[in-house]
């Protein structure tokens, strides 16, 4: 596999990409994609010999994040791909390009009743049949956070290898994270 | 409508549809799939889940995320430790917590030997699912004595939480370390007999050999990792592939196999064994003396706003932990990807048009874990 090669597939697929230390996030690289884009990435990134690792929803605002998280057996290279679902709460289904991504799906329509269109059997997996509308993992509106706040804020160019958070988004957190690092 | 009324509407009425579980013995747990046979074959395949479903990942979201270590031991039984592992890294990388060195080696010797301890369970019960009674005797045998080994330092037979964020719970001690060394020992004298008994079987070597075949482009499509990717030739293993803890400072192989059939995923789990084994005996002699708790862990921990992944090598492939964080004590979204979920989903491509009692042996070989699957 050619990284560079990957990566420029990549930027004429995605809004941004972010290389991210695997030290502090586990993660090497950060792909923001439009939701109608989700496919073609998929695709490419089959074609690359990338394995599925896992697909999961995060409820923010302004709308449900879907998340998928893609490594390499060769070499390490774990990407994460994150897209919004559309306004009708729908967004393409993977499940033909990666068929493990079948049961995945299903599991999110379960617990965040993202749809997925074209899936095949879009039934749910894990929770009974009676509980399709539960949506069990989507926040109570009070809980609800803005999709800024759940985000690693940019390092600044200090010793530590760490991010700091900046005191914008959620000010009411940061002396408590800053301390935390420290103790570290 | 739901599916097992689709299928028994069908008009092609020569094929009846068998319910397998959710108390089958040989789905090992509340596993139930639908199978279309025609004759002695199953056509269509179609796992049901949920069974187990516990809302491990809704309870995470509703305290502290130090407090949800025992929950992770409750998904994998049999890797309870490798699930505490896995899950302890993803808080101190997230924390950024610097972990003592002596802590690492006990995690690696505990984990190992949890790891044993689950291939040891398999290899027992696969057998007996394929009619073979008398070697999970033979292999429970061995398994007890890594259980009383690890309950005397952790606790517990089987759902074991020893794992702390920064450190374990408890140090080992002489005890611990002359009957993890007579156990290493005790093991490695029994393999020529599992290899008499059992490996060579020409029975055992028809159930298993080209059943079961999966190739490494599919295990990329349906995200298969484990014993089984190494049985198609891929030495693909969380331990060498992104080494985490200190598994980069010893010497082991990968055992990989050729066909991807079940006999080659048997085969790996067999020599996984040994291998297991050499990394505890070079972990037991590097021992170091030292803290077994991190200095400064604070109580309340917060963990800076961003996402997180950790992702270990548990008993039946790569296990991912994945937090996003909004900066508090308590986690905004975790998730737990678990290798067993993505094993199974590649049953009923795998199993089409196979012999019932095929279907049997190609399950077994997955090694599942249902608690892990539904969570």
């Amino acid at each position: 596999m050619d990284i560079n090669k990957v990566k420029k597939q990549w930027q004429e697929l995605s809004t941004s990409i972010e290389d991210i230390d695997y030290a502090v996030s586990g993660h090497d690289y950060n792909v923001c994609l439009e939701s109608d884009r989700v496919r073609d990435f998929a695709a490419s990134m089959l074609e690359e010999g990338f394995y599925l690792v896992d697909l999961m929803a995060v409820h923010v605002t302004p709308a449900i994040e879907v998340v998928y998280q893609f490594a390499h057996v060769e070499t390490r290279c774990r990407v994460l791909a994150r897209a919004f679902v559309d306004g009708n709460g729908e967004i393409s289904t993977i499940s033909d390009i990666y068929q493990g991504a079948n049961w995945h799906e299903r599991e999110t329509r379960d617990f965040h009743g993202v749809v997925f269109v074209d899936h095949p059997y879009l039934e749910p997996l894990i929770l009974p049949e009676e509980d399709v509308d539960l949506k069990p993992l989507l926040k109570a509106e009070a809980n609800l956070k803005d999709v800024a706040t759940v985000r690693r804020q940019p390092p600044e160019p200090a010793p530590e290898p760490k991010a700091k958070p900046e005191p914008k988004p959620k000010p009411e957190a940061k002396p408590e994270a800053v301390k935390s690092q420290e103790q570290s | 409508m739901s599916m097992d009324v689709e299928i028994l509407e069908d008009p092609k009425h020569h094929r009846y549809v068998l319910n397998m579980g959710p108390q089958h013995p040989s789905t090992h747990g509340v596993l139930r799939v639908l199978l279309e046979l025609e004759g002695e074959y199953a056509m269509e395949l179609l796992p049901v889940l949920g069974y187990g479903h516990r809302c491990h990942e809704k309870i995470a979201e509703h305290k502290p995320v130090k407090s949800f270590m025992p929950n992770t031991a409750r998904m994998d039984y049999l890797g309870a430790l490798i699930y505490n592992h896995g899950y302890a890294q993803l808080l101190e990388r997230a924390a950024g917590i610097e972990v003592p060195e002596r802590v690492e080696y006990i995690r690696v010797i505990t984990s190992e030997l949890n790891r044993i301890q689950s291939h040891l369970l398999w290899y027992g019960a696969y057998l007996l699912d394929l009619g073979a009674f008398t070697p999970i005797m033979y292999s429970f045998d061995d398994r007890e004595h890594i259980l009383d080994i690890l309950e005397d330092v952790t606790g517990s037979r089987l759902t074991y939480c020893y794992f702390r964020v920064g450190g374990v719970s408890k140090d080992i001690d002489d005890k611990f370390v002359t009957s993890t060394r007579a156990f290493v020992k005790r093991l490695r004298s029994r393999f020529p007999m599992y290899e008499d008994l059992v490996n060579g079987n020409i029975i055992l070597q028809k159930r298993l050999i080209d059943v079961g075949e999966l190739t490494p482009h599919t295990c990329a499509r349906y995200g298969i990792t484990g014993p089984l990717l190494r049985g198609t030739g891929v030495a693909y293993d969380m331990r060498r592939a992104e080494p985490y803890s200190i598994y980069s400072k010893f010497d082991f192989e990968i055992p990989t196999g050729t066909k991807g059939d079940c006999m080659a995923s048997f085969m790996v789990r067999f020599h996984e064994l040994e291998q297991s084994l050499r990394i505890i005996e070079q972990a037991l002699d590097g021992l170091p003396e030292g803290p077994i708790m991190a200095a400064k862990v604070p109580k309340k921990l917060k963990i800076p706003a961003g996402d997180y992944n950790s992702s270990v090598e548990a008993p039946r492939g790569e296990l991912s932990y994945y937090l996003v964080s909004d900066g508090s004590d308590v986690p905004y979204r975790l998730k737990v990807r678990t290798p067993s979920y993505s094993n199974l989903s590649v049953v009923p491509e795998m199993c089409q048009g196979m012999l019932l009692s095929d279907v049997v042996s190609a399950m077994g070989a997955l090694d599942l874990v249902i608690p892990e699957i539904d969570r």
